[in-house]
């Protein structure tokens, strides 16, 4: 059948003849041989090449290891409110390399879609944005914009979800640090700087615990030469839980503000006072409540100039034993002035101003130190609650006339030479003591050492005291009384809740507590006994004796209306530190008080640096402060009065608007405020001031002869309890 | 080995179909397919937002391209032999077409015509290489006897040179030009008889690759876009930021692949590594994710097709036939040798795509009309035969 239709078949028909298909074979075999060849090419190169060509290939790859930011802690008030915080921003990056890309039409398909949409969702130079991404085709990395919230970017990313076409934008994520109550404990909280480093206070002493660790987002090769993407996630800072409650920070900044604003401009140009500072201190604890000082500064914007404002303008000079030296020129910095600084001026004033007074500065305690002197010489049992001392207004030590301000105050009990701040009795007391005990008790006071409060920058003031050996007989009279020794105000502060508190020195600190990103507790700091400073029984002494400088001494100013407090006022003469002698006019005047006067809880402490008034050396000027600060603390901290309400302090109170006032709701009449109270001397003579016709118009005792004013019942000076020693009176040599 | 065949086919059915033949074209189209969409997803979805962009593009060309080869293949293939001036003179002025505002530039070439209301493209060189094969088997047929002459082959070879010139010299594509010539060698060698010439003028062009090798080597850098191409396949790693850059990329694929590769879509130098990573590279990425097995495993079906394609040629009921599938045989046997000797660099770089594998349309298309023909040669074999 084959054969029959092989028979049919034309024969015109040209045939693929024997021999084309031998050469058809032919051509198959060289290509078998060309696939041969390449296939042993093939196998050469693998067998060659490939341990390198893997490396070659992943050494290609981009490992773009991307750091993951931390999250710095946040720092929050004993109440839980936020007083630092990092919020997540958004730097926007421009990628011109991706905005560039061409397309298989030799168009730009994203670059005007996406620069449309840049220029409709943010604020930028679209001018300059268009040059940099025309000229730069092949950038993939431009900071646009630094810093935008996610409200600011998130209806572009709304937009280029929408539309494919917008390619070339990222956005690089980072914190930001926030303050939102803005000025705020501003010196007690610190700053950081952009690179997420703390300056200044919380900030700083616990950057290590607040900052976190980055995270990276990396590859690498593993054994087997595959490429392992790993992200190892950032470890966030931890947050610090601070004792300063935000309610009584408030109210200290405010009576701080109110005394600035009043006495702004007052008799010269500037700020109302060159410092103020208010340290309120758990009593029994030590831990801050509130820290306070003015002038202060915007944490948001630490730079900010304007903040320089009315401050006296600093420089630095070369002292006469080569060092560097911060001094004041004498300038206050207006808007002018302000001008003509250069940056490095700037700086250096804005280092200045965001040191805190609190803990940074020192001066002479003045008066307050008195409770001190008399506490150790309770506790040396070299003078007891009986003794007693007469003053006749002056004592001659070491060729010096030392004054009493008071004047011929005749004989003092303990108490009264503590309530009436009487200079002679401090220094008959600290010449019973003597130098070693003196300044064994200063040491043991924490006088010269560091309290290691939980702030950077506190000062050292280990040069600033006298030692036994160096300390002369005048010497130890005015530091008997506060002068010729500098302190700092969380020193004073702490010293003095030891001796009221029974004799326990807590270390001062603003952080009780560390916790991680998610709440747990890392850490507790609970309240540290440093060490017994005098016995309960001094202390109960030193509390009476302090309430009566309030209830009839110096610090009549200072009570809150409804409570019984106790305190001490200090007036202390600066040095002037171009002269290097007593300067006649400027004073540091403070108040340190504690509450309730028999159980203390809070104690307050106020100091005035050199107030823009006509007279500085009024210690109102603090007692009003630590009174305002008290009348809205003790309630707040739920303490009761104890004290009658006079007609006067109801109507005051009521202005404040404090509801606890309402269960005093009959007045009680004026005290008597000019009855004299006095202890006649040895001799039953009567003060001087006694002979004094009181003024009607202000109620004060005046001094014919000199015009000083003298309180009507106690007979101490208005204008403070000066520890005057004199202009041409002995100087520490060590302080400034 | 002709009449042992034959005697197998007298046991079979009457109708012959070449189910091996289209079930390795199936494959490979299959396998391209698998292989585009692995080697162009990541650059897809960068460039158009959707990974599988280039494969359903390709898809539907081989699904139109099926279509066609199976009409074609139903059609007896002398119905084909009456067009064969109309197939050459339309080749010829299609390919100046891409100068007219109907021309589309692409990958920086102008090689392709807008072909308009089907939103497609269609590359000349493609229809030229279709219509060279018909012109030529039916030249083939009309020389009889004078094709063993010198005159008679030059003069054969010289049919391939207008159209082999124009696409050299219009679309600037040298691998399409050598390919048409090379098909006309092809077939010129098969239809005669002689050894001798054939061996001198191998003697001879290898030669010349010589003289020009030589030449590029000994001449400064600057001598030319096409001799820097020859300097770059000589020392790929001088150049591995200019020209040799696509070699290289390509050699590391193939040779950080290893034996069994690193597994199907495994591949890193498709990550924008290398250029053309789905069109001419694809078997660098195919040896990269399936090793030296997939590589030779591809090589292996180009074996079996054009075997597949020699046996039908042999059988063919006349030279008409034959010489048809030689020219689709040589075709094919051209690209698919040229491509892997490029991407393993044993010749200089030139633009060559892998049949079947390789992206695209108009590419793939006209090999499935190509094979279409072949079946309608293999249809034929025992009606005319027996």
């Amino acid at each position: 059948m084959n054969e029959q239709r092989q028979n049919t078949t034309e024969k015109k028909v040209k045939k693929f003849t024997i021999k084309m298909q031998k050469k058809l074979v032919v051509f198959f075999m060289i290509i078998l041989l060309a696939f041969a060849g390449l296939s042993i090419v093939m196998i050469c190169l693998v067998n060659r090449n490939n341990a390198e060509y893997q490396k070659q290939i992943l050494s290609q790859q981009k490992y773009d290891s991307m750091v993951i930011p931390y999250r710095r802690g946040d720092i929050v008030d004993a109440k839980g409110i936020v007083l630092a915080t990092s919020e997540k921003v958004y730097n926007l990056i421009i990628d011109a390399k991706v905005m560039n890309t061409v397309n298989t039409k030799n168009e730009k398909p994203y670059l005007e879609p996406t620069l449309d949409a840049l220029g409709r969702y943010f604020n930028l130079n679209m001018v300059e944005i268009r040059t940099h991404v025309t000229t730069n085709t092949t950038a993939p990395y431009y900071v646009a914009e630094r810093q935008l919230t996610y409200d600011q970017i998130s209806d572009f990313k709304a937009a280029q979800l929408e539309d494919t076409n917008i390619k070339g934008v990222w956005f690089e994520e980072e914190y930001k640090r926030r303050y939102p109550n803005g000025s705020m404990a501003a010196d007690a909280i610190g700053f950081t700087t952009s690179d997420g480093q703390g300056s200044y206070g919380l900030e700083e002493y616990y950057n290590d615990i607040l900052n976190g660790t980055n995270g990276r987002e990396y590859g690498y090769l593993n054994e087997d030469l595959n490429l392992e993407r790993t992200v190892k996630p950032a470890v966030d800072g931890y947050t610090i839980h601070s004792t300063i409650d935000s309610n009584m920070q408030m109210i200290a900044e405010k009576y701080i503000r109110k005394f600035m604003e009043e006495h702004k401009d007052m008799v010269r140009e500037g700020n109302g006072a060159e410092n103020v500072g208010c340290i309120v201190m758990d009593v029994n604890t030590g831990e801050v409540k509130a820290m306070a000082s003015a002038p202060g500064f915007d944490l948001n914007e630490p730079r900010e100039y304007d903040a320089l404002l009315g401050c006296k303008m600093v420089e630095q000079v070369t002292n006469a034993n080569g060092y560097y030296e911060i001094k004041k020129n004498g300038l206050v910095i207006n808007q002018e002035v302000l001008k003509s600084m250069n940056s490095e001026q700037k700086l250096l004033n804005l280092n200045n101003l965001w040191k805190n007074f609190c803990i940074t500065n020192t001066y002479e305690p003045g008066s307050v130190a008195k409770p001190f002197t008399v506490a150790a010489a309770l506790e040396k049992g070299t003078v007891t609650p009986g003794t007693t001392f007469e003053c006749n207004g002056s004592l001659e030590i070491g060729g010096y006339k030392i004054r009493c301000h008071n004047g011929n105050e005749g004989t003092m009990t303990l108490e009264s030479a503590v309530a009436k701040s009487c200079n002679v009795s401090m220094m008959k007391i600290a010449q019973t003591l003597g130098n070693q005990n003196f300044c064994e008790y200063q040491s043991i006071f924490n006088f010269g050492l560091k309290t290691n409060v939980d702030l950077a920058g506190e000062a050292r003031t280990n040069t600033l005291i006298y030692s036994p050996d160096s300390m002369g007989p005048t010497d130890l009279a005015t530091n008997s009384f506060g002068q010729n020794f500098n302190i700092t105000m969380i020193q004073g502060i702490a010293g003095f809740c030891s001796l009221i508190n029974g004799g326990y020195y807590y270390e001062p600190h603003l952080v009780n507590k560390i916790t991680n990103a998610n709440g747990a507790t890392v850490k507790n700091i609970e309240p540290r006994v440093l060490k017994q400073t005098v016995s309960e029984q001094t202390s109960e002494y030193i509390r009476q004796y302090c309430t009566a400088v309030v209830q009839y001494g110096t610090g009549k100013t200072a009570r809150p209306a409804g409570y019984m407090i106790g305190g001490k006022t200090g007036t202390a003469e600066t040095i002037d530190e171009n002269t290097h002698k007593r300067s006649p006019n400027e004073y540091v005047v403070s108040f340190m008080g504690f509450a309730p006067a028999d159980d203390p809880q809070i104690a307050v402490y106020v100091v005035v640096d050199r107030a823009n008034a006509p007279r500085q050396d009024d210690a109102k000027f603090a007692t009003r402060i630590v009174r305002g600060v008290l009348t809205e603390i003790l309630p707040y901290m739920q303490i009761f009065m104890t004290e009658e309400l006079t007609e006067k302090e109801m109507k005051e109170l009521e202005e404040l608007n404090l509801e606890i006032t309402s269960q005093y709701k009959n007045p009680v009449a004026e005290p008597d405020t000019t009855t004299p109270i006095y202890t006649p001397d040895a001799n039953g003579g009567t003060p001087q001031w006694l002979s004094f016709p009181i003024d009607p118009n202000t109620g004060y005792r005046v001094d014919p002869a000199t015009g000083f004013r003298y309180d009507a019942q106690a007979g101490f000076l208005v204008e403070g309890d000066m520890s005057s020693i004199g202009i041409e009176e002995p100087v520490n040599n060590r302080l400034e | 080995m002709a009449t042992k065949k034959m005697t197998r086919r007298k046991e079979k059915e009457e109708t012959f179909f070449d189910y091996s033949l289209l079930f390795i074209v199936l494959f490979l189209l299959g396998f391209g397919l698998i292989m585009i969409y692995s080697a162009s997803s990541y650059t897809a979805f960068q460039e158009n937002g959707d990974a599988g962009h280039y494969m359903k593009k390709q898809l539907i060309a081989a699904l139109i391209g099926l279509g066609l080869m199976g009409i074609v293949s139903r059609i007896p293939y002398h119905f084909f032999e009456r067009f064969y001036v109309i197939g050459y003179v339309v080749s010829a002025l299609l390919i100046p077409v891409v100068k007219t505002p109907l021309g589309v530039a692409s990958h920086g070439a102008r090689r392709w015509i807008r072909i308009p209301g089907l939103g497609m493209n269609l590359q000349p060189a493609e229809v030229a290489k279709l219509g060279m094969i018909l012109f030529l088997a039916v030249m083939v047929c009309k020389f009889g006897k004078a094709i063993r002459t010198w005159k008679g082959i030059i003069l054969f070879m010289a049919f391939s040179l207008p159209i082999a010139l124009e696409i050299y010299l219009i679309t600037n594509n040298m691998s399409s030009a050598i390919i048409i010539v090379g098909i006309a060698a092809v077939m010129v060698f098969v239809a005669s008889p002689d050894y001798g010439k054939f061996i001198l003028v191998g003697a001879l062009g290898a030669l010349g690759v010589a003289l020009v090798v030589f030449l590029a080597v000994n001449s400064e850098a600057g001598s030319g876009f096409r001799m820097e191409r020859i300097a770059a396949w000589l020392d790929p790693e001088s150049y591995a930021q200019g020209k040799g850059f696509q070699t290289l990329q390509a050699l590391y694929a193939i040779g950080s692949g290893g034996v069994w590769g690193k597994g199907l879509g495994q591949s890193m130098q498709k990550l924008s590594f290398l250029p053309e990573a789905q069109n001419d590279m694809i078997f660098s990425i195919i040896c990269e994710e399936l090793g030296l097995f997939g590589g030779i495993c591809v090589i292996l079906l180009f074996i079996m097709l054009l075997w597949r394609m020699m046996v039908i040629a042999n059988n063919a009921p006349d030279l008409f036939g034959g010489m048809l599938v030689v020219g689709v045989m040589g075709h094919i046997a051209i690209q698919a040798v040229l491509n892997i000797a490029v991407v393993t660099n044993s010749i200089p770089n030139t633009g060559i795509s892998l049949p079947f594998i390789s992206y695209g349309g108009s590419s793939v298309m006209f090999l499935l009309i190509e094979i279409g023909l072949v079946m309608s040669v293999a249809k034929g074999i025992r009606l005319k035969d027996l």
